[in-house]
C-alpha cells in the first residue's frame, strides 16, 4: 500500500506524456486511474464531484422516468406498488445527497480556491477524504438494491426521502432496506461537514493579498454562507438517523409513540435539517447566477453589499421556518401562526436577490450565450417558485395543499427551475476553465430549449393536478378522478426533458475531444480564476495575486477605468 | 519542513511549488469507514475489514504528516497571459434628465411615517371604542372583535360574549394593533417620497380606501367571524381617521433632502471613499 503514497509522478500533463511512451497502454490506464484515486488536487477532486454527480442524475432522472411511465395512464401497472415506492424514495434521496450537495461541492472544490488565488483548499488530504465519503455513501445507498435482498427481506429503501416513523420501525420496514438509507446518509454526512469545514476554512486563511472579505466574488461569499449553513443542518440529521437505528436495533423508542416516544420529534428533526438543506441547495445556485449574470450582461453586480447582506439573512431565516413542512400534524395557533409569518419572511431578503439581479441585467449588452439562457430561466422560474412558496405559507392553504402535487411542483419548480438550470449553467460556464475546449454552443441551445418546454410542460401542470386533490407519492389512481389527460402531459414534459438532458451528455462528452479550444478567458470574465490557463496547473497560480477590487480581470483590462478607484 | 515549504499553497515564483503530495489514504479511510458503517447491516467479517482499513489508512496518513508533510515539488511552467478585451470601450448607462425629475429631492422622513402610525393609531381608539358602544353599549365590543381574531379558541362566540370584557382579548387586542400600525406607518412612510407634497392625500384618504378594499375582499378567508360582525362604515371611517392623523403628524414633522442628488454610487451604498473626498474638495 505505502507505495502508494507520494512518490508517483504526479499525472500533470507533460509530466506524464514522456513516460506514456514508454509504458503500455494498460499501465499508463492503470497509471492515470490511480492518478485520480489518489488526487488531493482541489480541481480533480471537484471534478470527480461533479462526474460523480452527473452520473447520479442520469440515475436519479431516469428513475423519475419509470415514475411518470407508470402514472401517464390510470390504473396502469408498468411499475408494482411496491416498486414504485422504491424508485420514489430513490429519485428523491439521490437527487438531493448524491446529485445535489456533491455537485454544487464540486463547483466550490473547482472554483472557490481559483477565485480567491489559492493554491488549493486549507486541508487537501480532508478534501480527498470527504469526496471519498460521499462517494462510498452513494454507492451504499445503490448496493441495498442488491444488499437489501442479500441480508434479509426487503430492498431498495421505499419510505419516501423524508422517511418519517412510524413507517420506519422495524415492524412496518422489515429488512435492511432502510438501514441501507439511514447508513448511506450518515457516511455522506460526514463527507458532507468535511467539505463544509474545509471551504470555511479556505476562504478564512487562504485568499490572496488584497481580498477583503468584501472583495470576494459573490460566488465565494455564498459558499461561505452555505458551509455555515451545512454544519447545522447535517448534524441534526444524522443524529436523527443514529436514534433511527437506535430504535431499530437497540430497543429505543425516540419514535416509537406506543412507547412513549414520539413519531412527531422525527418530523421535527427532519425539517430542521430539510428545511436549511433546500437553501444550503439554492443558495450554490444564487452563487453561480451571480458570477454568469454579470459577466453575460457586462456591468458589476448591482448592489453588491445588498446581496451578502440578502444571503447571510437567509441563511439565519432558513434556520427558523422549518415547521412550514408539518401545519398539518396540528400544532398550536399560534405555532402555527409563528411558522406562517417566518415563512414570508424568507420573501424579503429573496426579493432583494431577485431585484438586484433584474438590475443588474438592466442596460447591460447583455449576450444570450447558453450559461445566460439558463440564468434567465432560473431567474423567471426562482419568482415562480418563491411565489407558491407564499402560497403554501399560509397555513389554511397548505391544510388543502398539503401532501398534493402542487407542494411537488412547488419543490421541482425550485430544484429543477432554479438549481437545476444553475447547474447547468455553470456547466457550460466552466466547463471551458476545467477541460480547455469549449462545449458546442448549438448543442447548448437545443439543450436549452428543449429543457425549458419540458420543464413547463411538467411542472406547471402539475401545479394543476394539486390543486385538482391528486396525492404525492401513489402509485397510481382511478380513470374517473379528471387527472388523465393533465398526468399524461406530465408525463410527456418529462421525456422532453429527458431527451434535452441526453443531449447535454452527448455535448459534455464529445466536446471534450472535439470542442472548439477554449483560451484562458473565453467569456471575457472578470474574476481570478479566468487568469490561469484552461485547465488550470496543479498549482494554479504561479505567483499569488494580488486583487484591489471584486473584478480584478476588469482592472487589468480596463486600466484606465479601474473599478478600484469607485470601491475604495 | 524546509523554510521554503514555509507555507506550501502560497510560495514565491522560485521555479517550483510545494504542494502536498497525492495519497492514497484518504481513500482507504473513507472506504474503511463505510465498509464499518455497512456492517451493521451485512455481517460482522465486513466490519472487521472495515476496521483493519481504518487503523492501517489513520497510520498511513499520520505518517504522511508527521514529522515532514510530504510534498511534490511542481515545476512552474511560466505562463503570462495579460488579460486583455476586445471590448475596451466602457458604456455608461446615462440617466436622462426627466427620468430624474420624477425623483423628490425632498420629501419626509421616513420614521415619520411610523410616528404618523404610532399617532394614527392612538386616534383610531376613538372612533372605534364610539362603535361600539353606540351599537352593542359595550366599549369592549371592537376590542374582541379584533382580539377574538387572534384567539383560536373563541369558537362562535355570542355577541353577548364579544360585549363583555376579557383579558385575552384586550391583549391580543393591543398587540394586534400596535403592529399593524407600526408595520402600516412604516409602509407609509416608505410610500412618502412617492408622493411628498401631499402626505394627507395620501396617508388620509387614498390609504384607507385601498386598505378598506383589500380588507373587504380577503377578511371572508382570513376571519369568517369577524367578517361577519364587522360593520364596513364604521371601519372605513376609522381609517379614515386613522390616516388623517398619520397625515397630519407627518406634515408636521419637517422635509428633509432625499439621497437624489447624491452620485449614484453613493447611494447604492458602494464604499467610495475616494468618490467622497473629491466630492468635499470640490465643495470647498
Ligand atoms: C420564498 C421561498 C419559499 C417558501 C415561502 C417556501 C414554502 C414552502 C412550504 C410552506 C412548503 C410546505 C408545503 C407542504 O408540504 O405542504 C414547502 C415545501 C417544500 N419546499 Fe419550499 N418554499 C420556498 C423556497 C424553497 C426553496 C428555495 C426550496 C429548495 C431549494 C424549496 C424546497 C421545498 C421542498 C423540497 C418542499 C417539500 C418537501 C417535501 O414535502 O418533500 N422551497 N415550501
Ligand atoms: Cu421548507
Amino acid at each position: 500500500m505505502s507505495n502508494l503514497q507520494s512518490d508517483l509522478p504526479m499525472p500533470i500533463q507533460g509530466t506524464l506524456e514522456s513516460e506514456k511512451a514508454r509504458r503500455s497502454r494498460s499501465t499508463a490506464l492503470l497509471e492515470w486511474l490511480q492518478g485520480w484515486l489518489v488526487t488531493v488536487d482541489h480541481k480533480r477532486l471537484g471534478i470527480l464531484y461533479i462526474l460523480y454527480s452527473i452520473f447520479f442524475l442520469l440515475v436519479a432522472g431516469a428513475e423519475a422516468i419509470f415514475i411518470r411511465i407508470q402514472l401517464a395512464i390510470p390504473n396502469n401497472h408498468f411499475l408494482t406498488a411496491e416498486v414504485y415506492n422504491r424508485f420514489f424514495t430513490m429519485h428523491g434521496t439521490t437527487m438531493v445527497f448524491l446529485v445535489g450537495m456533491p455537485i454544487l461541492f464540486g463547483f466550490a472544490n473547482y472554483v472557490v480556491p481559483l477565485q480567491i488565488g489559492a493554491r488549493d483548499m486549507a486541508f487537501p488530504r480532508l478534501n480527498a477524504l470527504s469526496f471519498w465519503l460521499t462517494a462510498f455513501g452513494g454507492m451504499l445507498l445503490y448496493f441495498s438494491f442488491l444488499g437489501g435482498g442479500l441480508y434479509g427481506a426487503g430492498n431498495a429503501p421505499d419510505v419516501g426521502w423524508f422517511a418519517y416513523a412510524p413507517l420506519t420501525a422495524r415492524t412496518f420496514s422489515p429488512g435492511n432496506a432502510t438501514d441501507y438509507w439511514a447508513l448511506a446518509l450518515i457516511v455522506s454526512g460526514f463527507g458532507t461537514l468535511g467539505t463544509a469545514v474545509n471551504i470555511i476554512a479556505t476562504i478564512f486563511s487562504m485568499r490572496c493579498r488584497g481580498m477583503t472579505l468584501m472583495r470576494m466574488p459573490l460566488f465565494t461569499w455564498l459558499y461561505l454562507v452555505v458551509s455555515g449553513l451545512t454544519l447545522v443542518t447535517i448534524t441534526p440529521l444524522t443524529a436523527a438517523q443514529f436514534m433511527l437505528l437506535i430504535d431499530r436495533y437497540l430497543g429505543g423508542h425516540f419514535f416509537d409513540t406506543q412507547a412513549g416516544g414520539s413519531a412527531l420529534v422525527w418530523v421535527h428533526f427532519f425539517w430542521i435539517f430539510g428545511h436549511p438543506e433546500v437553501y444550503v441547495l439554492v443558495l450554490p445556485a444564487f452563487a453561480i447566477a451571480n458570477e454568469i449574470i454579470p459577466v453575460f450582461s457586462r456591468k458589476a453586480i448591482f448592489g453588491y453589499p445588498a446581496m451578502v447582506a440578502a444571503s447571510v439573512g437567509i441563511m439565519f431565516v432558513s434556520l427558523g421556518v422549518w415547521a412550514h413542512h408539518m401545519f398539518t400534524v396540528g400544532m398550536t395557533s399560534v405555532t402555527n401562526a409563528f411558522f406562517v409569518l417566518s415563512t414570508m419572511l424568507v420573501g424579503i431578503p429573496t426579493g432583494i436577490k431577485i431585484f438586484n439581479w433584474i438590475a443588474t441585467i438592466w442596460g447591460g449588452r447583455v449576450r444570450f450565450q447558453t450559461p445566460m439562457l439558463f440564468c434567465l430561466g432560473f431567474l423567471y422560474q426562482f419568482l415562480i417558485a418563491g411565489l407558491t412558496g407564499i402560497m403554501l405559507s399560509v397555513a389554511p392553504m397548505d391544510w388543502q395543499l398539503h401532501n398534493s402535487y402542487f407542494v411537488i411542483a412547488h419543490f421541482h419548480y425550485v430544484l429543477v427551475g432554479a438549481i437545476v438550470f444553475c447547474i447547468f449553467a455553470g456547466l457550460y460556464y466552466w466547463y471551458p476553465k476545467a477541460t480547455g475546449r469549449m462545449m458546442s454552443e448549438r448543442l447548448g441551445k437545443w439543450h436549452f430549449w428543449l429543457f425549458v418546454i419540458g420543464f413547463h410542460i411538467t411542472f406547471d401542470t402539475m401545479h394543476f393536478l394539486g390543486i385538482l386533490g391528486m396525492p404525492r407519492s401513489i402509485y397510481t389512481y382511478q380513470p374517473d378522478r379528471g387527472w388523465n389527460t393533465l398526468n399524461l402531459i406530465v408525463s410527456v414534459g418529462g421525456f422532453i426533458q429527458g431527451i434535452a438532458v441526453l443531449i447535454f451528455a452527448y455535448n459534455f462528452i464529445v466536446s471534450y475531444f472535439k470542442g472548439d479550444v477554449a483560451g484562458d478567458d473565453p467569456w471575457d470574465a472578470w474574476t481570478l480564476e479566468w487568469t490561469t490557463s484552461s485547465p488550470p496547473p496543479v498549482y494554479n497560480f504561479a505567483e499569488e495575486p494580488e486583487v484591489r477590487s471584486r473584478r480584478p480581470l476588469w482592472d487589468l483590462k480596463h486600466p484606465y477605468d479601474t473599478d478600484w478607484e469607485y470601491e475604495g | 519542513m524546509s523554510s521554503e515549504e514555509k507555507n506550501p499553497h502560497a510560495g514565491e515564483n522560485t521555479g517550483v511549488v510545494a504542494l502536498p503530495a497525492n495519497t492514497a489514504w484518504p481513500v482507504v479511510l473513507a472506504f474503511g469507514a463505510t465498509l464499518c458503517f455497512a456492517s451493521l447491516v451485512m455481517n460482522p467479517g465486513v466490519g472487521i475489514a472495515g476496521i483493519v482499513l481504518v487503523l492501517v489508512a489513520l497510520v498511513g496518513w499520520v505518517r504522511q504528516i508527521f514529522p515532514h508533510e510530504h510534498h511534490e515539488e511542481v515545476l512552474v511552467v511560466a505562463h503570462t497571459t495579460i488579460a486583455t478585451t476586445a471590448r475596451t470601450e466602457v458604456g455608461r448607462i446615462e440617466l436622462s434628465e426627466i427620468q430624474r425629475s420624477y425623483l423628490p429631492i425632498e420629501s419626509y422622513p421616513i420614521t415619520s411615517g411610523i410616528k404618523g402610525g404610532i399617532a394614527g393609531g392612538i386616534a383610531m381608539i376613538l372612533p372605534a371604542v364610539l362603535f361600539g358602544w353606540l351599537t352593542q353599549h359595550s366599549i369592549w365590543y371592537a376590542v374582541n372583535l379584533l382580539g377574538g381574531a387572534g384567539a383560536a379558541y373563541w369558537t362562535n362566540p355570542t355577541t353577548a360574549y364579544i360585549a363583555a370584557f376579557h383579558w385575552s382579548g384586550l391583549l391580543i387586542a393591543v398587540v394586534i394593533h400596535a403592529v399593524i400600525c407600526l408595520l402600516v406607518g412604516l409602509l407609509y412612510g416608505a410610500l412618502l417620497p412617492m408622493w411628498p407634497r401631499h402626505p394627507i392625500l395620501l396617508g388620509g384618504i387614498l390609504a384607507p380606501v385601498l386598505w378598506t378594499g383589500v380588507l373587504h375582499s380577503v377578511l371572508w378567508f382570513i376571519n369568517p367571524a369577524f367578517a361577519n360582525r364587522i360593520a364596513w362604515g364604521w371601519f372605513a371611517a376609522s381609517q379614515l381617521f386613522f390616516g388623517i392623523v398619520a397625515g397630519l403628524v407627518v406634515a408636521r414633522t419637517g422635509r428633509i433632502q432625499t439621497r437624489q442628488p447624491l452620485p449614484f454610487a453613493l447611494r447604492m451604498g458602494i464604499e467610495a471613499k475616494e468618490l467622497m473626498s473629491t466630492e468635499q474638495e470640490d465643495e470647498k
